[in-house]
């Protein structure tokens, strides 16, 4: 059993590893108001490129720090280039989706280049370690405090003392008065970008050094962290960050000591969603501190949908329908049952993100929680399992909206962040909670599609449910889209401070709202734990929040045809084209960075 | 107070000019049409009521934000469509609207930040000096937050920020917004005198009597258009004036 002393000592070294994600994430946000997601990449590169320097140049430790120090800066001055620099003028919410994509080509990149398969990272100063009180510390944990407190002390002189750190310093208080003192803000953004990678990707190193383990997967894990502890510092607060990342640290460690490892992100993201919703500048912002500007969620670019008639749209659904008979090829049928349970979530999403205005980025806990409730409520509770399907729908928007409601008060960036958060959390609610969920070891044997009692047996019953299911719904959300309250959360998504004024109480309507869309999502998840047969609590993962989110945009935020469109082609097509896995993701990626930047409107146009 | 400057220079050829200048935020147009001189060596005043375009004037000026169509010349150069520190290492200096000084930093840090442009330090130290010799109060303060000040000492560290670049001409946006009368009459006074000192003044202001006294020449902006212009020792006593304000004001 470790003492006290190694718990202790090991939050701060991990709180040191942080603080060097969250004091980049910091820096940037600073000067571009941007939430970095592509900052886990950063991370992942860095301790890739120190792998290679170690293993395959056999670089002493002084010049991989220095190898993967380029690699970062050129790394980060390429995120700028590509993921914020077109981007000025957009809606705030645009460079963070930019960043998503990113991320997503990034870290799919790194997968394929050297296999997801985790690495060993060597290093001689693992081994050493030292005598301290009852406790030891190790070589590397020396190491990695010193180029923590290295870094903040040369941080701390370069913003203080030069000119470049002086512009940083300005443009993140106000830029444009910085640009009215003649300061390239570009510049400065290059600049940043370059910094804070550069330290991101040093702690990628260490990290692999540290616990002799690398792997892809890092990534996201890596960038949440970051976040964590900057918003738990203050968004935007260097020493915040610094701070809050050393808190995160420790309360991760005795987090462990007591609970265990699968613990330990619960306690992170626990308290990320408290302090977004109680303190929303963080812990150690001053009252002094005017809170960092609102920045608006929306990301409807004005457009002129397509207008597809009524009758239109019922003939394509026959067509639909009757493609089973005239083409009864099973991969075929498989295939768009899949895309039309995507369909289903992007209905939910485009309902959420779209109409209303919140970007949710924690979209796929929905169909966790519907897959489960219609699992556990056939499997355990011997339920029919239309039934089942029906209630799951009901239980994922009940506890989605509970959930969900205290961020409603949210804005923009901050809003997406409780949501990924809050995704995080069910999924480890889910492998923590064994007595219900059965953890780590998911639900096996769940009982197979059935309606009113007749199994669906066959691709051709089951493609015709959930096309069923699908056009039902669409056309509630077509109805509901046409009626007052429709028009209502589109007034409020575009002018809420106006929609206030008018009386409209923003938190029901929003909360109405994400309970509906709610239902489509918890129904897709129970009907998808059915299919498979067997879930666990990875099966709807944070990737899968991202697909829809990119499904939706795609589609049109907010249209009802294109969110089902968008989900034929980003499900149907790499299925068609036997596209590897691994390059869906990076496809997503790719689709996701160019929508954003050259047709944020999507295929059909924003309602 | 300051007495109406007399010896205004002769029409001089202007260092700023605006031409044609139509803005549009979105949909909205801000500006129809709009044209300006501002002579080597005035003050130019832009008059006019809330929401009329006289802040979005001055962001064309600097750059800020860009006319849809119209040109910006200035010391003789066109500067349309110029990045903003481009357009301030031209010489053009800027005391924003609401000063918008760097709230976290030190006085000290934010003078210097007016300099941010130069290379010269030795030049920069003794115009650090120059500019606290004009704003003696400011010497006690240097080390302070600029972010703890009263809103008159943050408009003269805005001033003094913006004389540190040494800058041919300075934009002012209502500088005498928010304070008291005590301060409004010093504010005014040192524009006068950072003026006699050789730089060019264009200043937006709402309150036209004040800014009167001081100005050799003015504009009255309207909605987005210039309803009225000429020396200011004319305008001073034209009841133009007074109406094109309470127009404005019941169209608003
Ligand atoms: N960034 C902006 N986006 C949209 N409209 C703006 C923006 N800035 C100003 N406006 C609008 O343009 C008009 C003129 O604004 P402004 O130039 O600030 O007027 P003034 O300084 O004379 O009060 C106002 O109606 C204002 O609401
Ligand atoms: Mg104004």
């Amino acid at each position: 059993m470790s003492s006290w002393i190694d718990y202790t000592i090991n939050g701060i070294i991990i709180g040191n590893i942080y603080a060097l994600l969250a004091v980049g994430l910091a820096l940037i946000f600073g000067v571009s108001r941007l939430i970095n997601f592509a900052h886990g990449s950063v991370y992942v590169v860095g301790a890739y490129a120190g792998f290679v320097a170690v293993t395959q140049l056999g670089t002493p430790l002084p010049l991989t720090i220095v190898i993967v120090v380029a690699v970062g800066a050129l790394l980060g001055l390429g995120i700028e280039r590509f993921g914020l620099r077109p981007l000025q003028g957009y809606a705030h919410i645009a460079p963070l989706l930019a960043t998503i994509g990113l991320s997503f080509v990034l870290d799919q990149l790194v997968q394929l280049t050297f296999s997801p398969d985790p690495r060993a990272l060597p290093s001689e100063l693992l081994e050493r370690r030292f005598q301290v009180g009852s406790g030891t510390i190790g070589a590397l944990d020396i190491l990695i405090a010193a180029v923590g407190i290295g870094s903040a002390a040369l941080l701390y002189y370069f913003l203080r003392f030069t000119r470049l750190g002086w512009a940083i310093r300005a443009t993140a208080q106000d830029r444009d008065a910085a640009q009215q003192m003649g300061v390239d803000v570009n510049a400065v953004n290059r600049a940043v970008f370059a910094i804070a990678s550069a330290l991101g990707a040093v702690s990628g190193l260490l990290v692999g050094m540290y616990y002799n383990y690398i792997d892809p997967a890092m990534s996201f894990q890596a960038t949440l962290k970051g976040v964590v502890a900057q918003v738990v510092g203050g968004v935007g607060n260097v020493p915040g960050a610094i701070a809050g990342s050393m808190l995160l640290g420790i309360v991760e460690s005795y987090g462990i000591a007591l609970f265990g490892t699968s613990y330990r992100n619960l306690f992170a993201f626990i308290l990320l969603v408290l302090v977004l919703v109680l303190r929303p500048n963080g812990l150690f912002a001053s009252r002094r501190q005017t809170p960092p500007e609102p920045m608006t969620g929306t990301f409807i670019a004005p457009s002129k949908p397509i207008q597809i008639s009524y009758p239109v749209l019922i003939g394509i659904a026959v067509v639909m329908a009757l493609l089973p008979l005239v083409l009864p090829n099973p991969y075929v049928l498989q295939t768009l049952t899949n895309a039309w349970l995507y369909g289903l979530l992007g209905l939910s999403l485009t309902l959420i993100a779209g109409t209303v205005g919140l970007i949710s980025l924690g979209h796929a806990a929905l169909l966790a929680i519907g897959g489960y409730a219609s699992a556990l409520l056939s499997l355990d509770l011997g339920m029919p399992v239309g039934a089942s399907i029906l209630l799951a729908g009901v239980i994922a928007a009940a506890i989605g909206t509970i959930l969900v409601f205290p961020s409603f008060r949210l804005r923009g960036h901050y809003f997406s962040i409780a949501t990924l958060a809050i995704g995080e959390i069910v999924s480890l609610v889910i492998l923590n909670w064994e007595s219900v969920t059965r953890g780590p070891i998911g639900v096996a044997g769940i009982p197979p599609l059935s309606i009113f009692g007749f199994e669906l047996d066959t691709d051709r019953s089951i493609y015709w449910f959930a096309l069923a299911v699908l056009v039902i719904l669409a056309a509630l959300q077509f109805r509901l889209l046409g009626s007052h309250l429709g028009r209502t959360l589109r007034a409020m998504r575009d002018d809420d401070i106006a929609a206030r004024s008018y009386g409209i109480g923003l938190d029901r309507y929003k909360a109405l709202a994400f309970s509906v869309g709610s239902f489509a999502a918890g129904v897709s998840g129970g009907i998808t734990s059915h299919l498979y047969s067997y879930i666990n609590h990875e099966t709807f993962n944070s990737q899968l929040s991202i697909l829809a989110l990119t499904i939706v945009i795609l589609g049109g935020m907010g249209n009802v045809t294109g969110a089902i469109l968008g989900s034929v082609l980003l499900v149907g097509l790499p299925e068609v084209f036997r596209v590897a896995a691994e390059y869906r993701v990076l496809i997503y990626g790719l689709v996701l960075l160019l929508l954003v930047r050259f047709r944020p409107q999507g295929l059909l146009g924003t309602i | 107070m300051t007495s109406a400057p007399s010896t205004a220079p002769q029409p001089a050829e202007p260092l700023l000019a605006l031409e044609g200048i139509n803005t549009f935020y979105g949909p909205v147009q801000v500006h129809f049409d709009l044209s300006l001189k501002v002579g080597r060596g005035h003050i130019v005043c832009l008059l006019g009521g809330n929401a009329s375009g006289k802040s979005t004037t001055m962001k064309i000026i600097l750059g800020l934000v860009k006319p849809a169509s119209g040109s910006v010349h200035f010391a003789g150069q066109p500067i349309t469509g110029l990045p903003t520190p481009q357009i301030v290492r031209r010489g053009v200096g800027s005391v924003p609207e609401a000063r918008r000084l760097f709230g976290e930093m030190s006085v000290r840090e934010n003078l210097l930040m007016g300099a941010f442009t130069r290379k010269d330090q030795r030049a920069v130290a003794q115009d650090l000096d120059r500019v606290l010799g004009l704003f003696p109060k400011l010497a006690e303060r240097l080390t302070q937050r600029a972010g703890t000040l009263s809103g008159g000492e943050q408009q003269m560290v805005a001033m003094a920020r913006a004389l540190m670049g040494r800058p041919s001409m300075i934009c002012m946006d209502e500088p005498t917004m928010g304070l008291s009368p005590l301060w409004v009459d010093r504010v005014l006074d040192l524009i006068a005198t950072i003026n006699r000192e050789g730089v060019t003044v264009f200043m937006v202001e709402q309150n036209a009597s004040l800014a009167l006294e001081i100005a050799h020449h003015a504009y009255v902006l309207q909605t987005g258009r210039i309803v009225l212009d000429g020396p200011a020792a004319t305008l001073r006593t034209d009841p133009r004036i007074r109406d094109a304000y309470l127009g404005g004001q019941d169209a608003g």
